[in-house]
């Protein structure tokens, strides 16, 4: 699966790498749970009640849909490289958002898992440096491509380890 | 860690001052008091007792109030141990918890002499130690003798710089390490301190709110609408004499250990911030300022907080030739031949002078009043950062200290093709970012800046920034600068699988700015 094209974050000469589709049905099972079945839970007063009630469960449910209409096209826009000193990590389908994170900066490297995730064996990696603005958090990768990437940047960040 | 261990058997332990209970036996006193009377306060007023055995319950609380916090401080004092070895400063306290604190000498970021007004008073002084772990990454010893406190600053620093203190052989007092030399770059006088305070925001908007609330008074023959407003102005009031105290007496000097900065009324503090410890400046002017033409100065240092205030001022009010031999002392280098004419293009320049490059013209709807001052400069040494026309701003980063870059653009942003370009820094006061820059300028701008900050990375001087400091170079120091030619002998075991620095000599140290190929004179910013 391509990223799709991101012309006004587009750097010439880097191959960004996709992230794995499984985060797809993840969060879309995530927004189905905590969005989409309250919606349908509230459905039994609207209709005992009537009229008015019938608010809440077309909110949510149109919220859902948009969700899960959204989540493809967002998951579809993540995508990394790694380049020789940095990792660039970019998101976002209506607000974008491009990170240049150098392997020296690194402080410390997070692989974090959600329980859906597990089931679909995917993890996020996430890279910490000193500042609290550097948002380099890279969603589901493949378990093995997130094990190679955590060591990746913890050898390369070694490697290119700056002071502060 | 086993060079650590190591290094522990070899530390001297040493205990705090004896008067230290004393001075910190208030506190808690204060507070259980503030407690006992803020729990009976009613019982207190019901008690239908004669002055004088009323004023018997009160020095009674007092008293025994002070004895238990007497009790608790010597204990705690009687726990408290701390120790220096070579690579690191060792803290042993806590009564029921105990906690043991190393903290490596080539990751200190700053040194404060602290002198709250009781231990001012008697001569006494606290020594905090801040390493870059964050808000709270600090060892503080509390208290030493003034002497001693200052004494242990030098070795501090001179070890944290790389310099070696001989060990007596008798295993006896260590040879004082020699005090850097110091030369007082500016002092504030208290005339413009309090005219800043008064040009500010908040004297105006308190003053203001203050006539209102007269004028209602006396309109509604009422004092209601004060104490309405009352703690709002108290906050107001505390606010401000906390500026006027923190910021009194503020002093600016320069030494070989770094920039040491001097501040407060009633309790002083000496700040020493080695070389390269400044992730960012931040120059920034009110808009009542703008008629006197005076600027405050903060910086981004690693291990203040974003809530750490005070810390974070350089200097609280400079004229614009001041600024100038400020930022001359935290970043010596702008990597321009004309750093006064930059930097008063970055102040209160608009347009693409000194070769700023500026929002591009088709934002000027959404940002009709400052798309022509929101810009940015990008030299061999420095990204500068201009935004604010009515509070204007200048931020500078040394592209050594970028932590990472981003970009980032909204719907609005991506039909107009512009986007925002960030540095990020450690957490502090100063956020350096800067908008609506054309789409095309703002990817290049981003390759750019990551590649000089790879290439400062590479080349940045060592931590330890003066390794080693002979007699002689400590003597050349007396300026602004140590002798840049004082090449490092060895790099030793200092930083975990070191990169080649190729570069050292020729540039100040911690200011990695080898880009430069020739060394930086001296006074380069006083023209």
């Amino acid at each position: 699966m391509p990223t799709t094209p991101n012309p006004a974050l587009d750097i010439e000469g880097v191959q960004w790498r996709p992230i794995s589709p499984r985060l797809i049905p993840v969060r879309q099972i995530s927004v189905a749970i905590f969005l989409g079945l309250p919606g349908l839970v509230t459905i039994w007063p609207a209709v005992v009640v009537g009229s008015a009630m019938w608010i809440l469960p077309a909110v949510l449910l149109a919220l859902t849909a948009w969700l899960l209409w959204l989540i493809p096209r967002q998951v579809r826009s993540i995508g990394y490289a790694e380049l020789e000193d940095d990792l660039l990590i970019r998101r976002g389908v209506m607000f974008r958002s491009l990170v240049v994170v150098p392997y020296g900066r690194m402080q410390y490297v997070d692989v974090e898992a959600g329980p859906i995730a597990r089931k679909m064996k995917i993890a996020a990696v996430q890279l910490h440096t000193a500042s609290a603005g550097s948002d380099a958090s890279i969603p589901g990768l493949g378990e093995d491509e997130a094990a190679r990437l955590r060591d990746q940047l913890t050898a390369r960040g070694e490697a290119r380890l700056a002071g502060l | 860690m086993s060079a650590d261990r190591a290094g522990e058997s070899q530390v001297d332990w040493r205990k705090l001052h004896r008067i230290t209970p004393l001075l910190n036996a208030w506190k808690v006193a204060a507070a259980l008091i503030a407690i006992f009377v803020w729990q009976y306060s009613d019982t207190l007023g019901q008690l239908d007792l004669p002055t004088t055995q009323f004023l018997l319950v009160i020095i009674g609380v007092i008293v025994v109030g002070s004895l238990i916090g007497l009790g608790y401080s010597a204990l705690a004092w009687s726990r408290t141990r701390y120790g220096l070895s070579p690579e690191s400063v060792y803290l042993h306290s806590g009564v029921l918890f105990r906690q043991q604190r190393h903290l490596r000498l080539d990751r200190v970021q700053t040194v404060d002499v602290t002198q709250p007004l009781l231990a001012r008073l008697f001569g006494f002084a606290s020594l905090k130690i801040e390493s870059a772990g964050g808000a709270g990454s600090n060892l503080t010893l509390s208290f030493l003798t003034e002497d001693e406190a200052q004494r242990l600053r030098n070795e501090l620093l001179a070890r944290a710089a790389g310099v070696t203190v001989s060990e007596a052989a008798d295993g006896g007092q260590a040879p004082a390490a020699p005090a850097a030399p110091e030369r007082e770059v500016l002092a504030l006088t208290p005339g413009r301190l309090i005219g800043s305070l008064a040009l500010s925001f908040w004297l105006m908007a308190f003053v203001l709110a203050g006539a209102v609330l007269i004028v209602l008074a006396v309109v509604n023959q009422s004092l209601a609408p004060i104490f309405g407003v009352g703690p709002a102005l108290l906050g107001a009031v505390a606010y401000v004499w906390g500026r006027f105290a923190g910021e009194f007496a503020f002093r600016v000097a320069t030494s070989p250990d770094g920039v040491r900065v001097r501040q407060g009324l009633l309790e002083s503090k000496a700040r020493t911030v080695p070389p390269g410890r400044v992730q960012a400046v931040q120059v920034s002017q009110p808009l009542l300022w703008r008629t006197r033409g005076w600027w405050r100065l903060q910086v981004n240092i690693a291990g203040y907080g974003a809530e750490e205030t005070t810390g974070s001022v350089l200097y609280p009010v400079a004229t614009t030739e001041e600024v100038g031999r400020l930022l001359y002392l935290v970043q010596p280098d702008l990597g321009d031949p004309r750093p006064l004419q930059l930097l008063e293009a970055g102040l209160s320049g608009t347009g693409g002078d000194e070769g700023f490059v500026t929002s591009p013209r088709r934002v000027r709807w959404l940002d009709w009043w400052t798309w022509r001052r929101t810009g940015f400069r990008v030299t061999d040494t420095v990204t500068i950062l201009r935004t604010g026309r009515v509070w204007r701003r200048l931020v500078i980063v040394p592209h050594e200290r970028t932590q990472s870059l981003g970009l980032s653009e909204g719907p609005l942003d991506r039909r107009l093709r512009v986007a925002n370009f960030s540095l990020h820094s450690t957490p502090g006061p100063i956020t350096p970012i800067v908008t609506h820059i054309d789409a095309d300028v703002a990817r290049a701008l981003l390759v750019d800046v990551a590649d000089r900050a790879r290439r400062a990375r590479r080349d940045a001087g060592p931590e330890q920034w003066m390794l080693p400091r002979t007699a002689a170079a400590a003597a050349a120091a007396d300026g602004a600068a140590p002798d840049p030619t004082a090449a490092p002998a060895t790099f030793g075991g200092i930083l975990p699988s070191p990169p080649v620095r190729a570069v050292y000599g020729g540039v100040l140290p911690g200011h990695g700015a080898a880009v430069t190929d020739e060394p930086v004179e001296g006074g380069r910013m006083h023209g």
